[in-house]
């Protein structure tokens, strides 16, 4: 169970966090999520797909690492080779909270920043500092909070986005069928797909509102980003060819 | 005679017309010059009855055929997953309790897993050995997650619904999306052509509205075939006895109390009462034959039965009496006029069968609507011969769970009086104390209750199959083992991922599920 304080200069003071990527650290995700304000980058480096929260059944994107679960293969002993890592990724061990706080009398809610102070992250030890020996923010800990509004937000929009392709009909199931070089074969199921032939079908005004919300260049980002599922079945044949 | 069929007049709003309406208009399009035009009359001074708050799980295909989103379906009309009977007291009435679920037992295909149940029929139950279902039911745990999308299930599952507020939904959905002609209207007079068609229905305000086929979804009242026509009705009173129902809502306890996803039927002395959960109250009733209990007795029993179960300072609404006539029409399509529906037959709900009929009924008016009036007396025959074939397999099944039962009283030993139990029912169960029900006993294409029901029923109610010593070239005890071991995994899988039936209603109020 997490164990969430909101962070503060006094009780945190000697506080690091350990940024490494490792397993040990939660690293090995199989896909995590990710918003089209972030696509840009992501889409660089990972097929980008939709699935369901599987507490509220609605449609999120997914950044995909591997093809089955705790499977990164992106990660290894040295680390993630990526030039980018999702803001969702990235987050650990923070997480914004609201609070709601009442200022001249008037009630308003108020994101703050916490840390799971149970996360391996965590440490007095190595790891980049949150404060200044003599007092104030150091950098890493402004760059984390900008990071986390920057996600906050962008995982607001994308709730829409994937709302808007929902509402558009524009996802689809689809199955994935691996054959690796050693002729063993994966199935990967529960994975959305944006249709591309239905997507051509949408009239014009559509594809405006699209324009609009800043979605359209986010649909084709997701298109073009399953490419990537080449070089990720590269890296699976690779890391099998070396077990063997 | 060659006209072709074009105009469509159904008589009678209610489920049974809103729904015929829907089916119809959702195979053939109702605009342009070959489209069929569709007018529902419906009479504003005539109540619908509002019973068949149980669907069984045909209905999703069915709403999803007609183009409705299973998120407003659910929402509007205080719908609920339903995924099995459960049958209280009918063996023995000493707290005894077996389900009836709409899964198929795992692994049906592959073998008769009933065979193989029988040397374990002292472990476990045959539902409980061979579907997750039973036990999903018993800890309250809806057939599927917030993320299925509509209509997909984990377990398959029908509906408990608010009859009345489905009527209002399907209405909706019809003429708004499915170009249904829509007049509140009451039918005043019948007229006929030369040849005792029906040329068109007159109507107060509304003048006279004429067609080509009628249907009568007007109920009991039976206006175009029984009244108009006068076609036989053929009563089963003397199969099955119960006559009389009194209805009744019950509120929860509390605004979150557990929602069942089974019709719960618990027997009394002289029939049994139905409680159906939906999410803002229960629908609990009392069905029983009068010949052998007065109105007073049962409501009593009626009242016993709810007041544990709610609380002391909940009122309860008034309770509703309904007569039940059991039997069905000789035939349900004459001339130019079929009937669907209460008018054209009604048995007690004990297994839900009345929305389904009518689904049935309504699908084969749409994908075999005649071309023209001269091939359309053979269409009739057709479908008389099918829906009175289909109305003696739901007698004989519904006689079925009374001719089992070990209860004494005088209602249940008339209910196994051989005079009251259908021949071909009788035949079945002589060959039953020998074989189990698989394959050969179902024959026709949509068959009502698949092989799979049966032994549910015989095996739940204690029924005893004695299989003949013979030895088979092929042993498939260990495919039937393995069936029995699967069941065991999968039913853990299921009760680990999913969550109770009000849990997953409540979320999908606020998230709704997706199409896909």
């Amino acid at each position: 169970m997490a164990n969430h304080a909101l962070v503060n200069p006094v009780a945190h003071k000697d506080i690091k966090i350990i940024t490494d990527r490792s397993a040990k650290y939660g690293d090995n995700l199989w896909y995590a999520l990710t918003f089209p304000r972030e696509f840009r980058s992501a889409q660089a480096h990972y097929p980008i797909f939709f699935n369901k929260d599987p507490n509220t059944g609605k449609f999120v994107a997914v950044a995909l690492f591997g093809f089955k679960d705790k499977e990164n293969l992106f990660l290894d002993d040295d680390g993630w080779h990526a030039s980018y890592i999702p803001a969702s990724v990235q987050r650990h061990p923070f997480l914004i909270a609201n609070q709601t706080v009442t200022e001249d009398g008037v009630e308003h809610k108020k994101r703050m920043l916490t840390l799971d102070m149970d996360s391996p992250r965590v440490s007095h030890v190595e790891g980049e500092p949150l404060f200044l020996p003599f007092g104030g923010n150091s950098d890493f800990l402004d760059k984390t909070a900008s990071m986390m509004e920057a996600l906050h937000l962008g995982a607001i929009d994308g709730q829409k986005f994937t709302q808007t392709l929902a509402d558009l009909d524009l996802l689809e199931p689809f199955t994935l069928d691996v054959t690796l070089n050693n002729g063993s074969q994966h199935q990967m199921i529960g994975f959305y797909t944006i249709n591309e032939d239905k997507l051509d079908a949408l009239d014009i005004e559509q594809l405006q509102a699209l324009k609009d919300a800043k979605y359209l260049q986010a649909i084709y980002m997701a298109i073009a980003s399953q490419s990537n599922i080449r070089s990720l079945i590269d890296k699976k044949n690779a890391l099998v060819a070396a077990q063997a | 005679m060659d006209r072709p069929i074009k105009k469509i007049v159904i008589v009678g709003g209610g489920s049974a017309g809103w729904l015929s309406a829907g089916i119809i208009a959702a195979e053939h399009q109702t605009e342009g010059e070959h489209g069929i035009e569709i007018t529902l009359i419906e009479s504003p001074d005539v109540a619908t009855i509002g019973v068949g708050e149980g669907s069984w799980p045909s209905m999703r295909q069915t709403l999803k055929a007609i183009g409705i989103s299973e998120t407003e379906f659910l929402l509007q009309c205080d719908a609920t997953f339903k995924q099995a009977s459960k049958f209280d007291n009918w063996i023995s009435g000493a707290n005894d309790s077996y389900f009836h679920p709409f899964s198929l037992p795992n692994g049906f295909f592959e073998a008769n897993i009933a065979e193989f149940w029988q040397a374990h029929s002292q472990q476990v139950t045959f539902a409980d050995a061979t579907t997750a279902q039973s036990h999903l039911c018993k800890q309250g745990l809806a057939p599927k997650q917030i993320t299925s999308p509509e209509y997909a299930f984990a377990c398959n599952y029908g509906y408990h619904l608010d009859a009345g507020k489905f009527s209002q939904f399907l209405q909706k959905h019809c003429c708004e999306k499915l170009g249904v002609n829509h007049v509140l209207d009451h039918v005043v007079n019948i007229n006929n052509h030369e040849n005792g068609d029906i040329a068109s229905v007159s109507t107060k305000q509304n003048g006279d509205i004429a067609g080509d086929l009628f249907i009568d979804c007007t109920g009991f009242k039976s206006l175009l075939l029984g009244e108009h026509y006068n076609i036989d009705f053929i009563s089963q009173k003397h199969v099955l006895f119960n006559d009389t129902a009194l209805a009744v809502h019950v509120p929860y306890p509390e605004e979150n109390s557990p929602i069942a996803s089974h019709t719960i039927s618990t027997a009394q002395t002289s029939g049994w009462i139905w409680d159906i959960g939906l999410p803002s109250r229960r629908g609990v009733g009392h069905v029983y034959s009068s010949s052998h209990i007065s109105d007073d007795e049962a409501e009593q029993q009626l009242r016993s039965y709810i007041a544990p179960t709610m609380c002391s300072d909940h009122n309860l609404t008034e309770i509703r009496k309904i007569s039940i006539n059991p039997g069905y029409r000789s035939k349900f399509w004459h001339k130019n006029c079929v009937a669907i529906g209460m008018s054209s037959g009604f048995i007690e709900p004990l297994e839900a069968s009345a929305l389904a009929m009518i689904e049935l009924s309504a699908k084969m008016v749409a994908e075999q609507l005649p071309a023209n009036r001269q091939v359309m007396d053979i269409t009739a025959k057709r479908y008389n011969e099918k829906f009175s074939y289909r109305w003696q397999r739901i007698i004989e099944f519904l006689k079925l769970h009374y001719v089992l039962s070990n209860r004494t009283e005088p209602y249940w030993q008339d209910n196994k009086h051989s005079e009251s139990i259908p021949e071909h029912l009788a035949e079945l169960l002589t060959l039953w104390k020998y074989q189990t029900p698989y394959s050969y006993d179902t024959h026709h294409t949509e068959e009502l209750f698949p092989a799979a029901s049966f032994q549910y029923i015989l095996y739940g109610m204690g029924f005893k199959t004695q299989l003949p010593e013979r030895a088979k070239r092929e042993d498939k005890s260990l495919i039937a083992n393995k069936i029995f071991n699967d069941n065991i995994a999968h039913t853990h899988k299921l009760i680990n991922a999913l969550s109770t039936n009000r849990e997953l209603l409540n979320k999908i109020k606020q998230y709704g599920l997706s199409k896909v």
